[in-house]
């Protein structure tokens, strides 16, 4: 009697034990990204929904913010810790690459579905040149554009600005640093670079030439950078904080009505609508001649790291993120950018959505930063440092983007 | 008998003390030994298997850097200015709490919160007050009339380190204030009886009974400060990132952006370990000067 007991008592702890694994699914894969706001709970609902549809998969989230997000993933994937899959930035494509950490998803992508409701030219972003692989899925990208205060713009009797000259004529109009009011909300600190390269390129410079050569500092390009620096030393037209201003500030000085002007992309809108109402306006980044315009474009994507033991299921999971019904909803969310599908980009909520339809057209002339090795590094540290220094009269143009063409020649 | 006896009694301290010792090792002298051989490697965070030895080469380029001068010097006019400014806050801050007056316990328990406050917290907080375009101090400076125009603090080369510097005094002062008081709390009252009826005014009291009876206290205070302030790079790295440009960047920081911005792991090394050295040859002249003048007293 006793003996049964024991045994009895045995096989019910091996029961409770084993338990909690019998529901369990066989691969658990780890997914890293960054949420401009990580409030919103839409990812955690698509990846719940994934997991209900695939059983078989356990998907765990862990969002790491942007700022560190680059930083984090070499630790993490350097200790041999890293995440599966993993939502990426076209900045990132090249050191990473270089560094044998990336898998090549064509075959991959060959035998998905809905391979060809991606816009066609979005596939190259995902490339290193030279090479026919494509490293990382589209997902959701962004076009800069300017955001503008049209009660001021009405009351002062201008239009928004289509040209460097009419933006710089408006920026000086609504000047007036006694009453604490700037033309444009310049980003000198964190994540800056983006907004600078749109009006680089709005410019006429380039980074890389047709055959790839880096000519970012190139007369041209320091001729426009140094109009650029000019609307804080010379002209004076945005505020004095602008060299450490990161996000957070030039959007909170734009909002509380102390600048007119200020450069973003699609994923504010929905913030900037519910703060300014109908007295924030939209139009593209103003071009130094209208005829040739241009701005920036960036791609978050996914990639699938190659140490992962599950990449078939990493890419089963980033490629359900693309298709139509996930795509419009994360597009929709407060964290939603631009969509890769044309079958999402055509229906009714984007085409009659302002902010939506100028980043649309935007993408039709836009230009990223190549997927050069050092563009990582440029885009965390470098690319801030001499912007502050070329500010604070520190360093001239030429010697800020020689700075920078040398860090991307870095390997 | 008796010396075999003495010998194993002469090993038992060892031995009850060899996991504590090999903790140490473990948590302590692997890493420190790992970063100086690393100093000697060309080594990216992304490609560690790539690694290659290249000699003292890591030194000779920190030596070289114009970027390494400026992070030094403002390494020294950070530690110089946070801890002596805490230090004669703090001074103050015991001295008065000191007094016997209503509500003097609330008071005491209320200074330990800037100490208690996260690192971050008082980033953000210093970041928002200090602000250019709405920091509440440029807002209180501009009503009182002492300014006519905001003044973006932490925007400026000139400014930038001094404002760090600020919320760093503000975080720091109550750990002198409470530390000095616990020390004065121990000097004996006679002392002061006896030099009063002798005479010493209250200035006379503090330089000849206080001071010299808190020597040991503010020995071992400022060089726990020192150390932590020279390592402490949180408040810089959250409200500058050691800009404008690199008006604001310490070593510690210089240390930090090379291993994680710029991956590369052997230069962050060789700066690290150059502070360390730096660290140990301040600290123990600090320690010479300070000892030898109470030697004297």
């Amino acid at each position: 009697m006793k003996r049964t007991k024991v045994f009895l008592s045995l096989f019910l702890m091996l029961f409770l034990v084993a338990l909690p694994s019998l529901g369990q699914a066989d691969t658990t894969l780890k997914y890293w990204l960054w949420l401009d706001d990580p409030t919103d709970t839409t990812v955690s609902e698509l990846v719940d929904k994934f997991n209900s549809l695939h059983p078989e998969i356990r998907v765990v989230i862990e969002n790491v913010p942007l700022k560190d997000y680059h930083d984090q993933l070499a630790i993490a994937l350097s200790a041999g810790v890293g995440p599966d899959a993993a939502r990426f930035k076209d900045w990132w494509l090249g050191e990473f690459r270089e560094a044998d950490l990336l898998e090549p998803l064509s075959s991959y992508i060959g035998e998905w579905p809905a391979k060809d409701d991606v816009i066609p030219n979005l596939w190259n972003m995902g490339k290193i040149p030279g090479e026919e692989e494509i490293y990382m899925m589209p997902h959701q990208f962004i076009t800069f554009y300017l955001y503008y205060r049209k009660d001021w713009f009405t009351e002062a009797g201008l239009n928004s600005p289509a040209t460097f000259e009419e933006f710089l004529t408006a920026a000086k109009t609504f000047t007036d640093p006694g009453n604490n009011r700037y033309g444009f909300g310049l980003r000198g600190g964190d994540g800056g670079q983006d907004q600078w390269l749109a009006f680089m390129v709005a410019g006429g410079a380039r980074v890389v030439d047709e055959e790839g050569n880096i000519v970012i500092n190139s007369p041209k390009a320091v001729d426009v950078n140094q109009w650029y620096i000019d609307l804080y030393s010379k002209y004076k037209v945005v505020p004095p904080s602008a060299p450490t201003d990161a996000y957070a500030q030039v959007t909170g000085a734009f909002q509380a009505g102390i600048t007119a002007m200020m450069a973003h992309h699609v994923g504010s809108s929905v913030l900037m609508v519910e703060k300014l109402g109908d007295k924030v306006g939209v139009c593209p980044i103003p071009a130094a001649d209208p005829k040739n315009p241009a701005t920036m474009i960036t791609m978050s994507g996914n990639v699938v790291f190659s140490p992962s033991q599950a990449k078939e299921e990493a890419f089963k999971f980033i490629s359900w993120l693309t298709e139509p019904e996930q795509m419009d909803k994360w597009s929709r969310s407060r964290n939603g950018q631009l969509p890769v599908l044309n079958s999402v980009a055509r229906m009714d909520h984007y085409i009659n959505n302002e902010f939506f339809r100028v980043s649309m057209e935007g993408a039709d002339y836009a230009i990223g930063w190549p997927p050069l090795p050092g563009v990582g590094y440029v885009s965390s540290h470098v690319w801030q440092v001499n912007m502050q220094r070329a500010l604070l009269g520190e360093i001239t143009s030429q010697e800020m983007l020689d700075e920078i063409a040398r860090a991307l020649k870095e390997r | 008998m008796t010396m075999v006896q003495s010998q194993k009694e002469r090993y038992i301290p060892l031995f009850l003390l060899a996991p504590a010792i090999l903790l140490m090792l473990l948590i302590v002298a692997y890493p420190v030994v790992q970063s100086i051989r690393l100093s000697f490697f060309d080594i990216s965070l992304l490609m560690p298997a790539r690694a290659k030895f290249v000699g003292f080469r890591n030194y000779v380029e920190m030596l070289h850097s114009e970027t390494f001068y400026r992070a030094l010097l403002n390494s020294i006019v950070w530690i110089i200015g946070c801890v002596s400014t805490q230090f004669v806050v703090g001074m103050l801050g015991a001295l008065l709490l000191k007094c016997k007056f209503k509500g003097n316990g609330i008071i005491r328990g209320l200074t330990l919160i800037p100490w208690a406050t996260s690192s971050v917290l008082v980033a953000l907080m210093w970041t928002w007050m200090l602000d250019g375009n709405y920091g509440v101090i440029n807002d209180l400076l501009k009503r009182v009339g002492i300014i006519d125009s905001y003044i973006p603090w932490l925007a400026q080369p000139n400014t930038a380190l001094g404002g760090v510097m600020i919320a760093n005094i503000w975080q720091g002062a109550p750990f002198f204030a409470v530390m000095l008081l616990a020390a004065m709390q121990n000097v004996s009252e006679e002392l002061y009886e006896a030099a009063y009826i002798d005479g010493a005014n209250s200035w006379k009291q503090f330089w000849y009974i206080t001071i010299p009876s808190i020597m040991p206290t503010i020995i071992i205070t400022t060089m726990l400060r020192l150390i932590w302030t020279a390592n402490y790079m949180d408040l810089i790295l959250v409200m500058t990132g050691g800009g404008p440009g690199y008006s604001s960047t310490t070593l510690p920081l210089l240390s930090y952006l090379t291993a994680y911005k710029r991956l590369r792991v052997g230069e962050a090394s060789a700066i690290a370990v150059f502070q360390t050295v730096f660290l140990m040859v301040v600290l123990s002249f600090y320690l010479r000067l300070l000892q030898g003048q109470s030697k004297e007293e």
